[in-house]
């Protein structure tokens, strides 16, 4: 069993709901992103997702769509995200950690995520969701296929995706790219609840989630919840200072909201 | 529309391993919506009756085969034959897929219409066809491209239709297109976007091609008209792929025709400063499709050059990369010097100014026509007419208005 699986099986024993941390490799740069990492775990983060910077980012907003520019002119390459991950693990074994990414660069890099086993997961913004990673040649055992269901899926695919998938089920809450701002909450029970119906996997709820109380109320309706624009506003605002005390301070909130 | 022995895209959307529907899931129930919305309509009497009545009357098809008699005579073997697109309405071959796609659109019951744009010639088509249904219409332009293209920017605001400058990324043509897959994601609901070329997504490949297929069609019968036999070879300029596509399709199970796509070769391939994936790139994904793509060993896109906007991105549309790999098309690149050149000489031989997409076609009759014999009949797709691209021209040639 996995890192991941150890992690949301843990928390679902316990009752408690995941609280999953977004960032951007690389940005302003590694060192930050290493201490950053050590700080979610710190602040009560379940899951790192670590976001792998792309030219063409389609389903990025303009604030993590800025974070994948500014690591790009950090030339941060797959190959440097893995050699982060390594030292992140040296002093964290447990954390489970996913990355978010765009498939070309995934398949321009198979060789490495074919041999890893110091990441967890690997959820592409850009395959159909009834596919799972194996229809790209991503064939290794530790990585699990996280998939997305959005508002508009249908309940057909929902059965096939919810088949497909193995980490945890990725709901996405609205129609749009991240960091939109508009939470329909009985859309989003609804269709978890329809979720539910199709697999036993944990649905984690993702995009849009700003406040401690947007928090409180799609944990009562999810397994856990997905921040990442937020965090990365707050990276962007302190990538002078380096000064990220205020996002422990946040993060400890929104855990706090959701237990 | 008609199809050939050629029957791909496969349901999947590949062209044999090019194509797919590489996108996020909010919007695979849109692009299903589109396909069984296409599927249903493209054979129906009614559809075909409203598109072919559109195409005569309100864009001005057919367009003729004209001889171009003196540009023939300079290079001095072979007779040089013109498809003259940039005498429809709106003065490029965009306008022959938007036509369809609005078909599509009014018959989904959408009130907001989405498109991106490169040279603008492609914002303009679409501005033309939401106009005429009164249509809310949004155009994402790179911010690079709504300089150097400010006539169509101008002609497509007064054709009541946004423009959005796109400064991300490179600020072209690529990025325009992750802004208005960023914008359908959003509002997809009731929005529809019209590609603007033969990329992108499945079914838009298909569909876009199949809309522009009409100009191979009737260079079939013009041809017999003409020189009573199939053209020796065919020329186009290949950005997305949609005017070589569509003038190619219904020629490809014609062996005895060339197929022969002219890509952006910008300062040149060996600099690495150009637009021309199918010469000089790999296979990947962008935009939703996989096809030859310029990127670097990381899987970042790479920046691309060309002078011409609507040439300057950095795929191309998967059945082109599939015609390529089988053997079926050839592709070449020329440079933005040669382009220049051609652009100068169509237009002081034959009186006819092309578009720089298009004189990228023209330049490579240099070529060409070398090694064909005397009675060799080609034709050149005029893709477009360049009064939009004057002042890059004078810009070049040192002039200030
Ligand atoms: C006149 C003209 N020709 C060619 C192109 C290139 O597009 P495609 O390769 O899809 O025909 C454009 C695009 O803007 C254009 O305006």
């Amino acid at each position: 069993m996995n890192r991941l699986t150890t992690t949301l099986n843990n928390l679902k024993d316990n009752n408690q709901k995941a609280l999953v941390a977004y960032l951007v490799a690389g940005d302003p740069d590694l060192d930050s992103t290493l201490d950053l990492m050590h700080l979610f775990v710190e602040s009560g983060v379940d899951i790192i997702e670590i976001g792998v910077p792309f030219t063409d980012p389609i389903a990025e907003g303009p604030t993590i769509q800025k974070a994948h520019d500014r690591a790009l002119k950090n030339n941060i390459s797959l190959k440097m995200i893995f050699d982060l991950v390594v030292e992140f693990r040296k002093i964290n074994d447990q954390t489970p950690i996913v990355l978010m990414g765009y498939l070309n660069t995934f398949i321009s890099h198979i060789d490495l995520v074919e041999s890893t086993s110091i990441i967890d997961s690997i959820l592409v913004v850009d395959i159909p969701g009834e596919l799972s990673l194996k229809d790209y040649g991503i064939t290794n055992p530790n990585i699990n296929t996280i998939s997305l269901i959005s508002p508009t899926t249908t309940d057909n695919r929902v059965e096939l995706i919810a088949k497909n998938s193995t980490g945890f089920i990725y709901y996405v809450n609205l129609r749009g790219v991240t960091g939109s701002s508009n939470l329909n909450i009985d859309e989003i029970k609804n269709n978890i609840q329809k979720i539910k119906k199709h697999s036993d996997l944990p649905t984690l709820a993702g995009f849009g989630i700003k406040s401690a109380n947007d928090a409180k109320m799609l944990a009562e309706c999810s397994d856990g919840v997905i921040i990442g624009s937020s965090i990365v506003e707050m990276i962007n605002e302190s990538s002078n200072s380096k000064e990220f005390a205020r996002i422990g301070e946040y993060l400890k909130e929104i855990k706090q909201a959701i237990s | 529309m008609k199809s050939n022995k050629f029957n791909l895209p496969d349901n999947n959307g590949f062209f044999g391993e090019f194509g797919g529907k590489f996108v996020p899931e909010t919007l695979m129930y849109a692009l299903e919506e589109l396909e069984n919305t296409y599927n249903e309509l493209k054979d129906r009497e009614d559809f075909q009756k409203e598109f072919y009545s559109d195409l005569s009357n309100f864009v001005g098809r057919p367009s003729p085969l004209y001889f171009a008699e003196r540009l023939s005579n300079h290079y001095g073997s072979g007779s040089i034959w013109l498809k003259r697109e940039d005498l429809n309405h709106t003065g490029a071959h965009k306008i022959n897929n938007t036509v369809g796609q609005i078909l599509l659109a009014k018959h989904m019951g959408k009130k907001r219409i989405i498109a991106e744009t490169g040279a603008g010639q492609h914002g303009v088509a679409t501005a033309t066809v939401a106009a005429r249904l009164g249509l809310e219409c949004h155009i994402y332009m790179g911010a690079e491209d709504v300089k150097r293209q400010s006539l169509n920017v101008y002609r497509i605001k007064l054709l009541g239709a946004e423009v959005h400058a796109v400064d991300s990324g490179t600020a072209t043509l690529k990025d325009a297109l992750n802004e208005a897959l960023r914008d359908w994601v959003t509002n997809v609901d009731d929005t529809y976007y019209i590609i603007g070329s033969v990329t992108g997504p499945h079914p838009y490949p298909m569909i876009v091609r199949d809309f522009n297929s009409v100009v191979g069609q009737e260079l079939i019968h013009q041809s017999k008209d003409s020189f009573n036999s199939m053209p020796d070879a065919i020329v186009a300029c290949v950005g997305g792929g949609s005017n070589a596509m569509g003038i190619f399709y219904p020629f490809i199970d014609i062996p005895e025709t060339r197929l022969i796509g002219v890509e952006a070769g910008g300062n040149g391939i060996s600099t690495g400063e150009h637009a021309a994936p199918l010469n000089d790139g790999t296979p990947g994904v962008l935009h939703g499709a996989r096809s030859y793509l310029m990127q670097d060993e990381s899987g970042q896109i790479m920046d691309t050059k060309s002078v011409s906007a609507g040439l300057d991105y950095p795929g191309v549309g998967p059945e082109h990369s599939w015609l390529k790999d089988i053997g079926r098309a050839e592709y070449v690149a020329v440079n933005d010097d040669e382009a220049l050149k051609a652009f100068h000489e169509v237009t002081e031989l034959e009186g006819i100014m092309p578009a720089l997409e298009t004189a990228h076609a023209f330049a490579y009759l240099g070529p060409l026509m070398k090694e064909l014999p005397d009675t060799a009949n080609v034709v050149v797709n005029v893709s477009g007419r360049g009064d939009k691209d004057i002042n890059t021209v004078a810009e070049i040639d040192g002039i200030k208005f």
